[in-house]
């Protein structure tokens, strides 16, 4: 198992799934290790926490699944991210660094 | 949002489909990973243990994705309920001792509320009953008759007549007689005239159904027409149980005719069947019109405007619906202003001192959507009583079967372990054991509900003073049913509640590891002990409570039958004529009595009989104002005394001692000089030191004139209308007299008494014969002993003193069930202890003490708890009692001791198992 393990924020979560997806269809394992890369190897997701998140976004209409064949010619699930997911993703980055903003002003304050 | 209702039912509808296609996801998943660790070297073995650990276990993982999905919490309460099921059938002997212990605590409490809905809570079924008020008393029934002052119970016709002509309050106002009216009545039915039969019979005014909003299931119903005319609408609106009963629901039943007494009436309608007037515990069959009074209680009238305030009739309960955006505070002023107003000019020919008395009347005017009843007054506080005793039952019932839950919890420990490193989480582990506890309360409620229906014909007869019972509508309705419901739910919280959070906070290693038994004596001992404890401490306060209040009941119920009521009520019967209701003049009324009383002294087995104005053991009294020669009458305080006319030999008949001068006899009748008997509580308070016999008492009567008797004997005290009744001075004057028989002053009734020298039952029908001999136009009489009045009377606290006895029996049996179980299961966590206490030298006295003082620390803590709510809860039911005080050491001493002899024998045979220890055998153990 990965050592490291950093806690997210709650909602962070989201934000690195959907940015991960932003590119282009993913499957689960894509999904964790894109994470991990695009973070400069900071974060991995445990899968316990990514599937759940994956479901509750398709279940929301985030994100779309199809079966597909994988890059080595496996049958795997791939996400997509739908036209409300993109909206969601803006949404979810705008939050992120107002928060972010805010926080820093706060920390640097005094 | 249609797409998650989609998902919703998808989750729901194809719930294999969406698991399969998890799976497949989740095995495409240890494939990927399976490669990627190849890629990096692994074998191919090594790579896929390797993808698994960093999946973290495909169950787990699927777990997680279900919890997340809509409908998850449906689709798994179905399945904790199916697993709730099949634990419940693993144990069924902990599942039926549960299930029984729930279904009695929550049965009684349901058969007590359903009791209590229906006297106290529940609205009349009438349109929109919340707008109702009522001017009069509700709780009362009856009539009044004379001088009255304060709490005003009843109107008169011409008070209603004229607040209905002024009020500026109310959309409308009806008036109904207070009480029903038992009266012979032969229907007409389709071929022929059905046999003569009574019922009752109920006089309201034109406005009353319209008023109430209670339309006719057939037929129409009266309208403001019937008040105009005096003696001239002989119609009826018969009850929807009389259509059934004696038109045998015919359809036609509009237009046929009912004889009541001597008149005709024709039918025009029938009430819907929940009506009932409006009167909680009445059964009204037959409502005539106000103005047809004369024909329905004949030789009176109650109609007409009484100018004399001394003379008045007062018998109508009054009810007004308020006007749309009028308050009842509103109302109270308005209605208050016009009495005062009313009462004024009553008044304007009374003495000063009288006006200032009569002044003080006013009228109660209060919310009238329960309607009216005197079940209220008479119930109210022993319901409430009971209602608390049933739900400090449940309480302890759910302690106890908490209790049998945490210990059974500690032998489910390795299974919810097991659960839980399968992937259960902790939330979702509580939610199932919760589920569990409400399906044992639940399936508890449903046969509580059953139990209830059963309980409630019981409480019937509590309410019931004679020998029917009350007609009241104990069904469950939605408030019973949401009761019960309720109660259910909330014991099952209750007692789930401690058994889940212990059972969700394990150590899975610890558990897993080891054998059952030592599980539960190592980690789970420091916590159990304590939620256990608190149970046991709690029930002891509340056993502690009830027994306290069900020896206050017993006690008080033990006071009540030993009193001496001044008569012997062995081989006494009872029964009253009515010769005025069925067309006899009161002319007739002597030869008729004496006629009566000839018949029967000749029936073999009667000893003697007599007669009087006023039953034994009823309600009805008379009380005068009287003045005594050579006393200085007084303006400020009057004599009262209560006063009956008898017959000849009544003294005799009824075994009132005669404590000087003589009794009344058959020469007092007639015309001459009256005498009178009075009582010794007569005698100490308005003739002390002195003879009162031969002293003159005048009677200031409601007739002008009044009368005036000579005091020929002094009686004993009697209790005339029930055994709580204090002494208070009486007088007694012969019932043949000048004035007793005059036009419309003297007693319309007759109640006669019978000595018997048998078994009074034996001779009551010849008395019935005798009766039907004399007087062919009377019904049947109803004959009564006076030992079933006796006990007819004391129902109501005897129902109160046995059912708080068997409820306090059932606590004790349940905490001494509590105790037992806390102190074994205590014993068995620490043999290990115990036994290295005996192999080290300890005594096994002491060992038995250590057990013991355990226990008795609890009971002890439990009556500490318990004393201060014995004293609140004493306070409370105290005017219930009789001859107790609740802070009699003897009614506090015995609960306390019984608590602790029974929780000894409780800790018994677990203190014996301790002191049995074998230290070989309880040290081999690990």
């Amino acid at each position: 198992m990965g050592g490291k393990r950093t806690d997210l924020l709650r909602g962070t979560l989201d934000l690195l799934i959907l940015k991960a997806l932003a590119l282009e269809p993913l499957h689960g394992v894509g999904v964790s290790r894109r994470v991990t890369q695009i973070t400069g190897g900071a974060f991995r997701v445990s899968f316990g926490s990514l599937f759940p998140s994956l479901h509750r976004m398709e279940e929301k209409g985030w994100v779309e699944a199809e079966w597909r064949a994988s890059e080595n010619n496996r049958r795997a699930k791939y996400y997509r991210l739908t036209s409300s997911g993109q909206a969601q993703l803006k949404a979810e980055e705008r939050d992120w660094s107002l928060l972010v903003k805010i926080m820093t002003a706060a920390v640097e304050s005094v | 949002m249609p797409g998650r209702i989609a998902s919703f039912f998808r989750n729901l509808l194809r719930k294999r489909s969406v698991d399969e296609a998890l799976n497949d996801e989740l095995q495409s998943t240890v494939e990927l990973l399976t490669r990627e660790k190849m890629k990096e070297g692994f074998s191919h073995p090594e790579a896929r243990r390797e993808a698994l650990i960093e999946l973290g276990g495909v169950e787990q993982v699927k777990e997680e994705v279900r919890a997340i999905r809509l409908g998850s919490l449906l689709e798994t309460f179905v399945q904790d309920l199916r697993f709730g099921l099949r634990t419940m059938g693993k144990s069924p002997g902990f599942t039926a001792v549960a299930i029984l212990t729930l279904a009695l605590g929550i049965g009684a409490n349901t058969a007590i509320f359903s009791v209590i809905n229906s006297v106290l809570l529940r609205n009349l079924p009438v349109k929109n009953p919340q707008q109702l008020v009522f001017l009069t008393n509700p709780d009362d029934q009856g009539g009044w008759f004379g001088f009255v002052d304060g709490k005003r119970n009843f109107l008169t016709y011409a008070e209603f007549q004229e607040i209905e002509h002024k009020n500026p309050v109310f959309s409308g106002l009806l008036a109904a007689s207070s009480f029903t009216t038992s009266a012979p009545v032969q229907t007409e039915t389709s071929a022929q005239t059905a046999e003569l039969s009574t019922a009752e019979v109920k006089l309201v005014s034109g406005s009353y159904f319209s008023l109430l909003g209670v339309d006719p299931v057939i037929g129409r119903v009266f309208t403001g027409e019937v008040d105009n005319v005096r003696d001239a609408n002989p119609v009826a609106v018969i009850s929807y149980g009389f259509w059934q009963d004696r038109f045998a629901g015919a359809p036609d039943v509009v237009g046929r005719r009912i004889r009541i007494l001597n008149t005709h009436y024709t039918v025009i309608g029938v009430a819907p069947p929940e009506f009932h007037g409006e009167t909680v515990g009445a059964n009204p069959e037959i409502f005539v019109p106000l103005t047809m009074q004369s024909a329905i209680l004949p030789g009176r009238d109650d109609l007409s405007l009484e100018t004399d305030p001394l003379r008045k009739a007062e018998w109508l309960q009054v009810i007004g619906r308020l006007k749309p955006g009028v308050s009842l505070a509103e109302a109270q002023a308005a209605i208050k202003v016009e009495f005062q107003q009313m009462m004024e000019a009553q008044a304007a020919a009374l003495s000063q001192s009288d006006r200032r008395e009569f002044l003080t009347q006013y009228l109660p005017v209060a919310a009238g959507a329960h309607g009216a009843s005197t079940l209220r007054a008479d119930f109210g506080k022993p319901l409430q009583v009971l209602m608390a005793v049933v739900s400090l039952i449940l309480l302890i019932a759910c302690a106890n079967v908490a209790n049998i839950l945490l210990a059974r919890s500690g032998a489910r420990q390795r299974e919810i372990s097991l659960r839980v490193a399968l992937g259960a989480g902790a939330p979702r582990l509580f939610r199932q054991l919760l589920t569990e506890s409400l399906l044992l309360a639940a399936t508890g409620g449903a046969i509580g509900l059953l139990l209830a229906h059963w309980a409630d014909a019981t409480l019937l007869r509590m309410v019931s003073r004679g020998p029917d019972t009350v007609p009241l509508d104990l069904n469950p309705d939605a408030r019973i049913l949401a009761f019960t419901a309720g109660i259910a739910i909330l014991t099952g919280i209750l007692f789930g509640l401690a058994p889940a959070f212990r059972a969700t906070r394990i150590d899975l290693n610890s558990v897993l590891k080891k054998t059952p038994q030592s599980v539960s004596g190592g980690s789970g001992r420091t916590r159990r002990v304590p939620i256990g404890k608190t149970l046991v401490v709690t029930q002891v306060a509340f056993s502690l409570l009830l027994l306290v209040v069900a020896g206050l009941f017993i006690l008080s119920f033990r006071n009540l039958s030993q009193v001496r009521l001044g008569y012997d009520g062995d081989h006494l019967l009872q029964f009253a004529v009515n010769p005025g209701t069925y067309g006899y003049q009161r002319a007739e009324f002597i030869p008729l009595y004496t006629d009566i009383l000839q018949r029967i002294t000749a029936i073999p087995g009667v000893s003697v009989v007599s007669l009087t104005s006023d039953a034994l053991l009823s309600h009805t009294y008379s009380e005068s104002n009287i003045r005594i020669e050579g006393q200085k009458a007084n303006a400020d305080s009057d004599l009262e005394a209560l006063w009956d006319f008898v017959g000849p030999n009544f003294f005799s008949a009824t075994g009132i001692r005669i404590r000087a001068g003589r009794g009344i006899g058959p020469d007092d009748s007639g015309d001459g000089q009256c005498v009178g008997v009075v009582n010794e509580a007569f005698a100490q308070k308005y003739l002390p030191n002195s003879n009162p016999i031969g002293k003159r008492v005048f009677v200031s009567d409601s007739k002008p004139d009044g009368f005036e008797f000579v005091i020929v004997g002094v009686a004993a005290d009697a209790k005339h209308s029930g055994v709580r009744e204090k002494p208070f001075p009486r007088f007694y004057v012969p019932y043949f007299n000048h004035f007793s028989l005059a036009a419309n002053d003297g007693p319309s009734r007759a109640v006669f008494i019978v000595r018997t020298l048998g078994a009074p039952s034996s001779v009551s029908s010849a008395v019935r014969g005798a009766v039907k001999q004399s007087a062919s136009n009377l019904p049947p009489v109803t004959i009564g002993t006076m030992d079933q009045r006796l006990a007819d009377s004391l129902a109501t606290d005897r129902m109160t003193a046995e059912l708080s006895g068997a409820f306090g029996a059932l606590a004790i049996v349940l905490v001494c069930v509590g105790l037992y179980g806390i102190m074994a299961y205590a014993v068995s966590v620490r043999t290990h202890e115990i036994g290295i206490r005996i192999a080290l030298g300890a005594r096994r006295s002491s060992v038995l003490w250590l057990v013991l003082s355990q226990s008795l620390l609890l009971v002890l803590i439990g009556a500490a708890i318990g004393a201060p709510l014995v004293f609140a809860a004493g306070k409370w039911v105290s005017s219930l009692l009789f001859g107790v005080r609740p802070t009699d050491a003897a009614t506090l001493l015995v609960p306390i001791v019984l608590v602790f002899v029974v929780s000894i024998f409780a800790c018994c045979i677990p203190a014996r198992r301790a002191m049995r220890v074998d230290p070989i055998v309880a040290l081999r153990y690990e």
